[in-house]
């Protein structure tokens, strides 16, 4: 019987040693860790290959650093604590990776940066951690998000939707930290400036009806629904079942509503009274630019949180470059290549980058979910638009301050 | 609040919800009873049925309701074939070991879903229904499916268990397995019986589900704790019982908001069950004490 | 890679290892002594990890804490509170055998879950609690994980010796009697209601402890860490895979699943590149396909319970 117990062990420090021999000396490697199983599973392939698209992009453009190729090593947080801090230690210790673009959910993010990648000192940017802890975190430096605080963009929705002239709105939220950051700022914001909040209700994820919450919402006898929460999840079955049953006439999300899902999964037809906001590059051209390249990379460009997902995989390799590789550097480059100062880098410029940062000529990057330049805390200000559904996308209506 | 808007957005809601609890929660009562172990694969299974019809409609562009009676051969083809594989050899050990292996499969299955599929949301047909007005009564042509399949799908396992032969062999396996195999009974085949009928029913529950909502790859691991809370609620072993359960639980989880705020709507099942088990530990209609 | 960094994720595995070790050692004393169906161990463990996080952590606006104690008495009071909270748990559900006492305590564990989810004040809701201190955290990375890995161990080893020596004592063997002939026990005199209570206390004690220990080496706890397939059904999975009613067994249990769930990571990540996402949906094939292979090979559990007596006899000429 111990004989067994020696055999599965054995067997499992083979394979370990197998999987670490393959790594080959010349890449370099950032960990791209997601919530691939468990509750966003059905966001985290898109963000993870627009990650995949900017280490694409350093490759095809020259490579990185001497012309060594920039490998995105894939790790599964699971959305979970254990998950997120079991990948990180495997991606900083196993893998040796330079950085982290990820992990994806917020909780992921909190345990990951305490426990591996704040004492390993290794730099990290998440894409979609929302939750206003992480501006918190004692991480000497090294904890950066890409994705704005809820805040903002809570307030900016409530300010413009009010602008817009909708008066008394109901706001349902999924109970996580991102809908109940949304939620709060945007109750607190639309309150301020007059107008009326007649109905506010959390609701759990993964339900399969939510008729009795919109009814309870409805109650308030506000003709607007405002939804906090994933386009391709739950925010989809409450979208679905408020239009079936006509508890509201309009309808408005926040960035996790701007999904290609309602589109498919309801038609463009039934959504001409829906509005969502979503984060977008100061200039532009930016966006433009991400939208052709992931595009043609075979992606869909109004997922959710790819933007931000490709910003931070590029800045993630600008600021490998500019530190010259060196771990411990990677923060404080990172700083210096998205000031806000220097010769404007956009999305895909690699090669343009490289020579520049070569040369010692200072970059900014101007990303495709906004400038992202980050502040004291390691966090981006946001500028968000308006969209409305057209055709089979989204199409932008008014900025929102 | 009139009394049709509490039908409309309330009960109704409840009872579409509560028919695909009743269908899941069937096959878990069968299985308690009969084979004496809680299966926690149940809900992926389900997501499995749901795909597989998902595939026929895109594949054969067969409408969900032509789908639903070969999704859920299928889905029992393969409940046979995991009991076949992984399940019978473990026959017996203590049960616990059998609920064990039975959550393993769940991550199996969930993960043959998501490779196969992968996991973005879909639904059977595109677009959205709205409800018929019958009388103030707003109702959808699906949500009447839904809760008629349901009924007449258990009506025939009913039909069955109280009349063919196999059915009465089910029954005395599920009564006092020594006597029923000293007296003859095929001891596979009745396991066999079990999870095709479990298999179908669980199928027919995702379907369900897939028509009043929309497919995606953690549906089924959503729903099997009401399930569960359903097969118990009813008493253990009692067809009728999971389904009385299971639309207990469904109705419970949408009325719920009217006294609870609604992010503890999925505890009402709990509370109900646990309310249940300490007035009535025998389940609503007299099923077995385990 | 290096050397150092196979050694600093065998650390890192060497604490999961350890918390897990804590929880199934907590569930044998409850299944495996007195064969108590506990599947709300989730619950236990979020009452223990919030209550140690709101009684270390530095004060944080908008909810209870501030209190900032050492983390010993964090560990102490989440093993209290755990305690407190399986009291009247245990007084009500007791009385229901095996399969009616997991339901209740899954939906005990899962209205816990919502509480703290959804309760601002209290555990700051959906957004967790952050900065919790943990020992010798300020070290270096490898120094700080030696240092937390041998705390881990030192604690797991007073619980192991504190329960092997109750397991072995007159009061396990009451609680084995109970749990394999209750009609016996209860006719010799034994207070079996009361017993049962004492080992579902016990066992929830420790589980709180363990989740204490996750929360101050993650420096952070929020509710995704108490979701019921990573906090509830994989410490079963170790119990049951590492042999129930077995210390050793338990133990080393959780060291065999917790090595399968995160080296199964690094095994799928062979495959080329292009499928690197689908890889992770194929590694949880693979943790399933695993856990039916031993459940076939050795389904009594890796280290089956020691018997005794008579037993003990006839075990060993059958088994060679």
């Amino acid at each position: 019987m111990k004989s067994k117990i020696l055999a599965i062990a054995g067997g499992l420090l083979a394979a370990t040693a197998l999987a670490s021999a393959t790594a080959k000396a010349a890449d370099v490697k950032i960990g791209l860790i997601g919530g691939v199983s468990g509750p966003i599973a059905a966001m985290a392939p898109a963000m993870i290959d627009a990650a995949q698209l900017a280490v694409q992009q350093v490759n095809e453009q020259g490579g990185i650093l001497g012309g060594d190729k920039l490998v995105g090593v894939v790790g599964d947080s699971a959305c979970n604590p254990q998950g997120g801090t079991d990948a990180a230690t495997k991606a900083v210790n196993i893998e040796g990776v330079v950085g982290i673009v990820g992990p994806h959910c917020s909780g992921a993010v909190l345990a990951a940066a305490g426990s591996v990648t704040i004492p390993a000192g290794i730099t990290v940017i998440t894409p979609s951690g929302t939750s206003p802890e992480i501006t918190g975190l004692k991480d000497n430096d090294t904890v950066f998000r890409t994705v704005p605080s809820d805040d903002y963009q809570g307030r900016a929705l409530a300010r413009t939707l009010k602008g817009m002239g909708y008066d008394k709105v109901a706001v349902s939220y999924i109970n996580n930290d991102y809908g109940t950051g949304l939620a709060n700022a945007f109750k607190s914001e639309f309150e301020t400036q007059g107008g009326e909040i007649a109905g506010y209700a959390a609701h759990e994820d993964g339900k399969a009806s939510y008729r009795s919450d919109l009814a309870e919402l409805a109650k308030g006898g506000a003709d607007t629904l405002v939804i906090f929460d994933y386009g391709d999840g739950t925010g989809l079955t409450i979208l679905r079942q408020a239009l079936e049953n006509g508890f509201f006439e309009k309808f408005v999300g926040g960035d996790g509503m701007k999904s290609e899902a309602p589109i498919k999964e309801l038609g463009a037809e039934n959504l001409s009274t829906f509005v969502a906001s979503s984060p977008v590059g100061e200039k532009s051209k930016s966006l433009d630019m991400f939208n052709e390249a992931f595009k043609a990379s075979g992606g869909d460009p109004s997922a959710i949180f790819v933007t931000t997902s490709y910003d931070a995989a590029f800045l993630m390799a600008l600021a490998i470059e500019k530190a010259g590789g060196d771990k411990a550097g990677v923060s404080a480059a990172l700083r210096e290549v998205s000031n806000g100062e220097g010769e404007p880098i956009m999305p895909g410029e690699w090669k343009k980058a490289k020579e520049l940062i070569a040369a010692g000529t200072a970059i900014d990057y101007k990303g495709a979910a906004g400038d992202e330049n980050f502040d004291a805390n390691g966090d981006v200000p946001g500028t968000y638009a308006l969209f409305k559904v057209a055709g089979d996308g989204f199409e932008t209506i008014t900025e929102m301050k | 609040m009139s009394i049709l808007d509490f039908l409309n957005f309330y009960l109704i809601p409840g009872v579409v919800l509560g028919s695909i609890y009743a269908l899941g929660a069937v096959g878990i009562t069968l299985i308690f009873a009969i084979l004496r172990y809680a299966h926690l694969a149940h809900g992926d299974l389900a997501t499995l049925g749901a795909f597989l019809a998902f595939a026929v409609v895109t594949g054969f562009g067969l409408s969900p309701l032509a789908a639903l009676p070969i999704a859920m051969i299928l889905t029992a083809g393969v409940a046979v074939g995991i009991d076949k594989v992984f399940y019978e050899h473990l026959r017996e050990r203590p049960k616990i070991v059998t609920v064990m292996a039975s959550l393993g499969i769940a991550l199996m299955v969930r993960s043959v879903v998501q490779v196969v599929w992968g996991v973005d949301a879909e639904s059977y047909v595109r677009g959205i229904v709205r409800p018929e007005n019958y009388f103030g009564l707003r109702i959808k042509d699906r949500e009447i499916y839904t809760v008629v399949f349901m009924l007449a799908l258990v009506g025939g396992l009913q039909l069955f268990l109280a009349r063919s032969k196999w059915g009465k062999a089910m029954r005395a396996m599920s009564d006092n397995p020594n006597l029923a195999l000293l007296s003859g009974i095929d001891n596979k085949k009745v396991v066999i019986l079990t999870w095709v009928i479990a298999g179908g029913l669980c199928a027919a529950s995702g379907v369900f589900l897939g028509i009043n909502t929309e497919l995606k790859s953690m549906m089924g691991w959503h729903m099997l704790l009401p399930m569960f809370a359903g097969a118990i609620l009813g008493g253990v072993g009692r067809v009728e019982g999971a389904v009385l359960g299971g639309l207990i639980v469904g109705i419970a989880e949408e009325l719920s908001v009217l006294v609870l705020p609604s992010e503890y709507k999925a505890a009402m099942a709990f509370a109900i069950l646990l309310f249940m088990l300490l007035v009535r530990p025998t389940g609503l209609l007299r099923g077995k004490v385990l | 890679m290096e050397l150092i960094g196979l050694a600093n994720y065998a650390l890192f595995m060497g604490i999961f290892i350890g918390i897990y070790a804590l929880l199934a050692l907590g569930l044998n004393i409850q299944w495996g002594f007195a064969g108590l169906f506990n599947a709300g161990i989730a619950g236990f463990f979020a009452v223990g990890a919030y209550t140690s996080a709101i009684l270390t952590s530095p004060y944080a606006e908008g909810r209870l804490g501030g209190f900032e104690l050492p983390f010993y008495v964090g560990w102490i009071g989440a093993m209290i509170a755990a305690a407190l909270i399986a009291w009247p748990i245990g007084k009500i559900c007791l009385r229901f055998r095996s399969d009616y006492l997991a339901i209740a305590s899954i939906g005990v564990a899962e209205i816990i879950r919502l509480v703290i989810k959804s309760e601002a004040e209290l555990t700051n809701s959906a957004r967790g609690i952050t900065n919790i201190p943990r020992p010798y955290g300020d070290l270096p990375y490898v120094q700080s994980q030696m240092a937390y890995l041998a705390i881990v161990a030192i604690v797991l080893l007073v619980a192991y010796l504190m329960v092997e020596r109750q397991f072995n004592a007159p009061w396990g063997r009451m609680m084995r009697a109970i749990r394999d002939n209750e009609l016996a026990a209860r006719a010799m005199g034994k207070n079996v209601e009361y017993r049962r209570l004492e080992a579902f206390i016990f066992g929830s004690a420790l589980m709180g402890l363990g989740g204490a220990l996750f929360a101050h080496f993650n420096r952070s706890i929020t509710p995704e860490a108490i979701d019921p397939m990573v906090a509830t059904f994989l410490v079963w999975i170790m119990l049951i895979l590492g042999g129930s009613g077995n210390n050793r067994g338990a133990i080393l249990g959780a060291a065999v699943v917790w090595t399968i769930w995160s080296v199964s990571e690094i095994a799928t990540d062979q495959l080329p590149q292009e499928y690197a996402v689908k890889a992770k949906y194929i590694r949880l094939f693979l943790i399933g396909l695993m856990l039916q292979l031993v459940l076939r090979f050795r389904p009594e559990g890796l280290l089956p319970e020691p018997l005794r007596g008579d037993l003990r006899s006839d075990d060993v000429s059958s088994e060679k």
